[in-house]
C-alpha cells in the first residue's frame, strides 16, 4: 500500500507543477505578444495575461453584420442586362423590366434580331435560363450561380474586413463567418466603437468620372437633356453636403468611369499646406494608362472624384496626370487615415448592416474584474471555513482538494486558451461551491461507516468507494446541462459554461483522487488508528 | 461538528401539504406572468438598445428624459445604475422598427449636443473618444517632434502615450478636467501640453453599449428556449439510462419541472428581467436539481437491495434522512459561494445570483417533497389498483466502476 501511495503522491505533484509551470509559461508568451517588442514581460505580467480575458472583462467591441447579398446580385443582374445590350448593339432591344433581384425582362420589338439575341443569350448569359412568351424574354439566375454569387459575396466581405482591421492593428481580432450571410467580428481592447463600425461598414467604393455638368440643383440639370431624362451614358450624382448650405448641389458625370478603386495601388493620408488633411492614391500600371490616357485627352475638363455614390470634389483637370491623384475634403486626421485604410484594403461587395453590437467599455471591464475576484474570493473562504469548522482534519482536507481544483482549473483555461468572461468567474466561484459537493459525500458516507462501528480505515475506504457512483451521477447531471449552454456560440455565457465544465472535470480528479490520497498520508501508514478526525 | 446526527424525520408524513404549497408557488408565479402580460425580456431577447453611462456630475434624470424623448427613438427607459455615488444611468431605447439604425451613435450624440456647451470644433472630447482616435490626433500634431526621426515611429510612440492617458481615464471612471487628463503619469510635457490645449472633458463616458436588433434577438429566444428543453430531453434520458424505472424518472422531470416554474416565476414577481445570463442560471439549476434528487434517488435504490422487506415510503423516508446532512450541507456551500456573488459581484450578476438563491432552495426542498413524493404517490397508486403487492426494487445495476473493496448491499441496518 505504501509504494502505491507514494505513486500517487508523485502523479498528483507532477500535475500540480506541470499545471503551474503551463500556467506561467503560457502567461509569459501572451505577455510578450501584448507588449509586441515594447520590454520584457515581468513574472507579474505573465501572471496577468495567462489567461484570455473575454470582451466584457477586457473591453473591447462585439458585432454582428449581416452581408446585404441582395446587392451582390442585383450587381450581377444589372451586368448582365449591360452585357445583352452591348453585345446586341445592333438589335434594338425594347424596354428592359428589373422584376426582381435575380431576374430581368427584356421586351422584343419587331426589329429585333431574335435569333441573334438567342445566340447572345447562350454564348454569355450561361448563368441564366429564359423562357419567351408574348414577345417578352424573361431571364432567371440559376440557383447554382445564385448561391455561388451570395457565397462568394459574403467571403469577399469577410476577407474585406478582415483586411481592414488588419490594417487598423487590433490584436487578437476575431472575424468569422456565422451561418449563410452574418458576419461575427469580435475586437479586444477597441473602445471606439463609432470609428471602427464606420471602418468596417464603409463601402469605400471610389470612381473617377469625368463631369458633364454641374454642380447645379437636380432640376436645373435634368432640364437640359430631352424630356427631362438623363441619357443613359451618363448619370446623376449627389454632390457632398456643405456646410451651412442646406441645399445639395448635384453632377452629372459620365456613367462610364475613367478609373475605379480596382485600379489603386495604393492610399495614404497627407497633409495640406494648411494643415488641411486629404488622401493621396496611387495607381497601379494598367490603371495610370488608362488615367493617363483620360485626363491627357480632357484638359480644361473637370473630374468628379466619387466615393460611394457621392462627390468628394470636382477640381478640372490641369495636365495629364499619371500614377497618383489626391482626394480633397474637410476630413479629421482620423479620417484620412481611415479612408486612405479602407482604400488600401479594397471594398466591399455588398453594403452590410449590423444586426448586433455590444460594446464594453475599458473601466467597466476593469470594475468587473475587480468585482468578480473579490466576490471568488469571500465566496471561497465562506467554503473554507464552513468546511475546517465542521468536519475538522478532513475539513482541511477538502479546502487542500478545492485549491488544487481552483489551481488546475485555472491552468487548464491558460493553455486550451479558454477565455475568461465575467459570467465565468461566477462558474468558476459555482465550480468550487460544487465541488465540495463531492467532498460532502465521502466524508457523510465516512461518519455514517464509523457511527455503523466499522474500523477507521475501512471506514475511509467504504466511504469513497460507495459515494464513488453517486459523485459521477452528480457531476454528469450538471455537465449535461452546462454543454447545452455551449450552442449560444460566442459570448459571456459560453465562457460560463466552458469554465464550469473544465472544472467540473477537474473535481472529479480532485474531489476523489486527491482527497483519497491525502486521507491515505494521513492514516494509512500507521498500524493503529483510533480515531478520524471528521 | 455535527447538525444532522442520525435525524429520523417523517417527512413523507407531510407530502400533500408540501404539494399543496408548490401548487400555490406555482400558480402566484403564473398569475404574476399572466398579470405582466408575459415575462418581461431583456434586451438580449426583446432587441433593442442599452447604453450604461456615467457622468461626471450626479446627472440629472428628467432632462436627460426631455433631451432623448426629442429624438425620435420610440420609447425610452432611464433608471439608476450601480451605486449613487458612482453617478450612472441605464438608458434603455425601444426596438426600433428598421434593422440597421445606429441608436448607441444617435443617444449618445444628443446627449453630448444638450449637456455640452458647444466647444471649439478644433477640440477633441477626451471622455468619448477612444485611444485609436486620440493617438492619431496626437500624432498629426506631433508635440514631440519625432517625425522623420529614424529610430522612432511616431503612431506607435503617441499610441503609447494615449494608452497611458485612457488607461488613467479608467482608474479614475472619468476625467473632471483636461488637467486631470494631462496629469497622466508616464507622458512626455510636449503630450501634456498638447491634451491641455487641444481637449475638453465632455459630460459622460460610455461605459458599455448593447444593441441587438429583432432578428438577433429571436435568434436568441429560441435558442435559449430549445437549450432549455433540450437539457430537460437530456436530464430525462440520462435518469432513464441510470435509473431505468418509470416513477423514478417521472420524479426527477416533474422536480424539475416544478424548480424551474416556481424560479421563474418568483423572478418575474420580484421583477427581474430575463436575459442570456438568467437562462445561464436556469440550466445550470437544471442540472443542480437532477444533481440534488439523483443523490437521494442514488440512497434509495441502495437501501432497496437489503432483502428485508419494508414499505416503500419507509424506505425513502430512512434514505432522505440519510442523505438531509449531505444535501444541507452542500446547497449550504453552494449558497455561501451564491450569496457572496450577489452582494459583491456587481450589477451584470445580480440577477444571476438571485436566479441561483431561489434554484439552491427550491431544488433542495423538490428533490425531498417533489421527487421523492412523486414515487411513493406512484407505487401507492399502483398498489392500490392491485398491480404489485410490495414494491419492487429498482432492477438495473449502475453501471459502476470495479469497486473491490465495497461491500455493498451488506450493510447492517443498527438502530432501526
Amino acid at each position: 500500500m505504501g509504494k502505491k501511495v507514494q505513486w500517487r503522491v508523485l502523479l498528483i505533484l507532477l500535475t500540480l507543477v506541470g499545471a503551474i509551470a503551463g500556467f506561467v509559461l503560457v502567461g509569459y508568451a501572451r505577455a510578450r505578444k501584448d507588449m509586441a517588442g515594447t520590454g520584457t514581460p515581468t513574472l507579474k505580467d505573465a501572471l496577468k495575461s495567462a489567461i484570455k480575458l473575454g470582451l466584457d472583462l477586457r473591453g473591447g467591441i462585439h458585432l454582428v453584420l449581416q452581408v446585404n447579398t441582395s446587392d451582390a446580385l442585383k450587381a450581377e443582374r444589372d451586368d448582365a442586362v449591360e452585357l445583352l445590350k452591348t453585345e446586341t448593339k445592333d438589335a434594338k432591344l425594347g424596354a428592359v423590366e428589373l422584376p426582381t433581384d435575380t431576374s430581368f425582362a427584356v421586351t422584343v420589338t419587331g426589329e429585333t434580331d431574335q435569333s441573334k439575341l438567342d445566340d447572345v443569350a447562350k454564348r454569355f448569359l450561361s448563368e441564366w435560363t429564359y423562357s419567351t412568351a408574348g414577345g417578352k424574354w424573361t431571364f432567371t439566375l440559376k440557383d447554382v450561380a445564385r448561391r455561388q454569387i451570395e457565397d462568394n459575396a459574403v467571403a469577399q466581405a469577410l476577407e474585406t474586413i478582415r483586411n481592414r482591421i488588419d490594417e487598423f492593428g487590433v490584436s487578437e481580432p476575431l472575424i468569422a463567418r456565422q451561418g449563410k450571410d452574418r458576419i461575427l467580428v469580435q475586437l479586444p481592447g477597441i473602445d471606439d466603437p463609432k470609428r471602427v463600425k464606420d471602418l468596417i461598414k464603409n463601402t469605400a467604393f471610389l470612381e473617377l468620372s469625368l463631369v458633364e455638368a454641374g454642380p447645379s440643383t437636380q432640376e436645373a440639370l435634368t432640364a437640359n437633356y430631352p424630356g427631362g431624362k438623363i441619357p443613359d451614358q451618363f448619370k446623376l450624382v449627389e454632390g457632398k453636403a456643405e456646410a451651412g448650405n442646406r441645399e445639395r448641389s448635384y453632377y452629372v458625370v459620365r456613367r462610364q468611369a475613367v478609373i475605379t478603386g480596382r485600379d489603386l495601388k495604393n492610399a495614404r493620408p497627407t497633409q495640406g499646406q494648411f494643415g488641411s488633411h486629404s488622401v493621396t492614391f496611387f495607381l497601379t500600371a494598367s490603371g495610370s494608362q488608362k488615367f493617363a490616357a483620360a485626363t491627357g485627352a480632357n484638359i480644361g475638363k473637370r473630374l468628379a472624384i466619387i466615393l460611394d455614390n457621392r462627390v468628394q470634389s470636382a477640381p478640372s483637370i490641369k495636365d495629364r496626370i499619371s500614377d497618383q491623384g489626391v482626394i480633397e475634403g474637410t476630413f479629421s486626421p482620423e479620417e484620412a487615415n481611415d479612408l486612405a485604410l479602407v482604400l488600401r484594403a479594397g471594398a466591399l461587395p455588398a453594403g452590410l448592416t449590423y444586426l448586433e453590437e455590444r460594446t464594453v467599455g475599458p473601466s467597466l471591464g476593469l470594475d468587473s474584474i475587480k468585482k468578480g475576484i473579490t466576490a471568488s474570493v469571500v465566496g471561497a473562504l465562506l467554503v473554507f471555513v464552513a468546511m475546517a469548522l465542521y468536519y475538522r482534519r478532513a475539513g482541511w482536507n477538502a479546502i487542500i482538494a478545492l485549491i488544487l481544483n481552483a489551481v488546475l482549473l485555472a491552468a487548464a483555461m491558460a493553455l486550451f486558451e479558454a477565455t475568461l468572461t465575467l459570467p465565468g468567474i461566477a462558474g468558476f466561484i459555482l465550480t468550487i461551491g460544487m465541488a465540495v459537493d463531492s467532498n460532502v459525500l465521502v466524508f457523510e458516507r465516512i461518519r455514517e461507516e464509523l457511527r455503523n462501528g466499522r474500523a477507521p480505515r475501512a471506514a475511509i475506504e467504504n466511504g469513497f468507494s460507495k459515494a464513488f457512483a453517486t459523485i459521477v451521477d452528480t457531476h454528469a447531471t450538471t455537465i449535461i446541462s452546462a454543454l447545452f449552454l455551449l450552442q449560444f456560440g460566442t459570448g459571456p455565457v459560453k465562457g460560463f459554461a466552458v469554465t464550469l465544465i473544465i472544472g467540473l472535470l477537474i473535481s472529479m480528479f480532485t474531489a476523489v483522487f486527491v482527497s483519497h490520497t491525502i486521507f491515505e498520508l494521513e492514516y494509512g501508514r500507521r498500524q493503529h488508528i483510533d480515531a478520524v478526525s471528521i | 461538528m455535527e447538525l444532522f446526527r442520525q435525524t429520523n424525520i417523517d417527512f413523507l408524513k407531510y407530502k400533500w401539504w408540501a404539494i399543496g404549497a408548490s401548487w400555490a408557488l406555482i400558480a402566484v408565479g403564473v398569475f404574476t406572468i399572466f398579470v405582466q402580460k408575459g415575462l418581461k425580456f431583456g434586451i438580449d431577447f426583446s432587441g433593442g438598445t442599452q447604453i450604461a453611462i456615467r457622468f461626471a456630475q450626479k446627472p440629472d434624470i428628467d432632462k436627460l428624459r426631455t433631451l432623448l424623448d426629442g429624438a425620435g427613438l420610440g420609447e425610452i427607459g432611464i433608471q439608476r445604475y450601480e451605486t449613487p455615488e458612482k453617478n450612472s444611468v441605464l438608458i434603455r431605447v425601444q426596438q426600433q422598427e428598421k434593422e440597421g439604425r445606429d441608436v448607441v451613435g444617435d443617444v449618445t450624440k444628443v446627449l453630448r449636443q444638450g449637456l455640452q456647451t458647444p466647444a471649439d470644433p478644433n477640440k477633441i472630447d477626451i471622455n468619448s473618444e477612444g485611444k485609436a482616435t486620440l493617438a492619431a490626433r496626437i500624432a498629426a500634431a506631433d508635440p514631440d517632434r519625432v517625425a522623420g526621426r529614424s529610430d522612432t515611429d511616431p503612431n506607435s510612440y503617441y499610441t503609447q502615450a494615449a494608452d497611458k492617458v485612457i488607461a488613467h481615464r479608467s482608474e479614475l471612471g472619468i476625467f473632471g478636467t483636461p488637467e486631470q487628463a494631462a496629469s497622466t503619469e508616464g507622458i512626455s510635457q510636449g503630450v501634456k501640453a498638447w491634451i491641455q490645449a487641444n481637449t475638453v472633458t465632455g459630460p459622460f463616458v460610455v461605459l458599455s453599449a448593447d444593441n441587438v436588433g429583432p432578428q438577433v434577438g429571436k435568434d436568441l429566444q429560441k435558442k435559449a428556449l430549445y437549450a432549455i428543453v433540450w437539457s430537460t430531453v437530456g436530464m430525462l434520458a440520462y435518469i432513464a439510462f441510470r435509473f431505468r424505472s418509470v416513477p423514478f424518472g417521472v420524479g426527477a422531470i416533474v422536480a424539475l419541472i416544478h424548480d424551474t416554474l416556481i424560479t421563474v416565476g418568483l423572478l418575474a414577481l420580484l421583477g427581474r428581467e430575463f436575459d442570456l445570463i438568467v437562462v445561464a442560471a436556469l440550466l445550470t439549476l437544471v442540472g443542480y436539481s437532477v444533481n440534488d434528487t439523483v443523490v437521494v434517488y442514488d440512497r434509495v435504490r441502495e437501501n432497496l437491495k437489503t432483502p428485508k422487506k419494508e414499505p416503500l415510503e419507509t424506505v425513502i423516508n430512512r434514505s432522505i434522512n440519510q442523505t438531509l446532512s449531505r444535501t444541507i450541507l452542500t446547497s449550504g456551500a453552494t449558497m455561501l459561494v451564491v450569496l457572496a456573488l450577489f452582494f459583491l459581484g456587481g450589477e451584470v450578476l445580480h440577477t444571476f445570483a438571485l436566479t441561483l438563491i431561489i434554484g439552491i432552495i427550491v431544488g433542495t426542498y423538490s428533490s425531498i417533497y417533489v421527487a421523492a413524493a412523486i414515487v411513493v404517490i406512484w407505487k401507492d397508486f399502483k398498489n392500490r389498483r392491485k398491480l404489485a403487492v410490495v414494491p419492487a426494487p429498482v432492477k438495473a445495476e449502475p453501471v459502476q466502476p470495479a469497486q473491490p473493496t465495497a461491500p455493498t448491499g451488506k450493510k447492517k441496518q443498527k438502530g432501526r
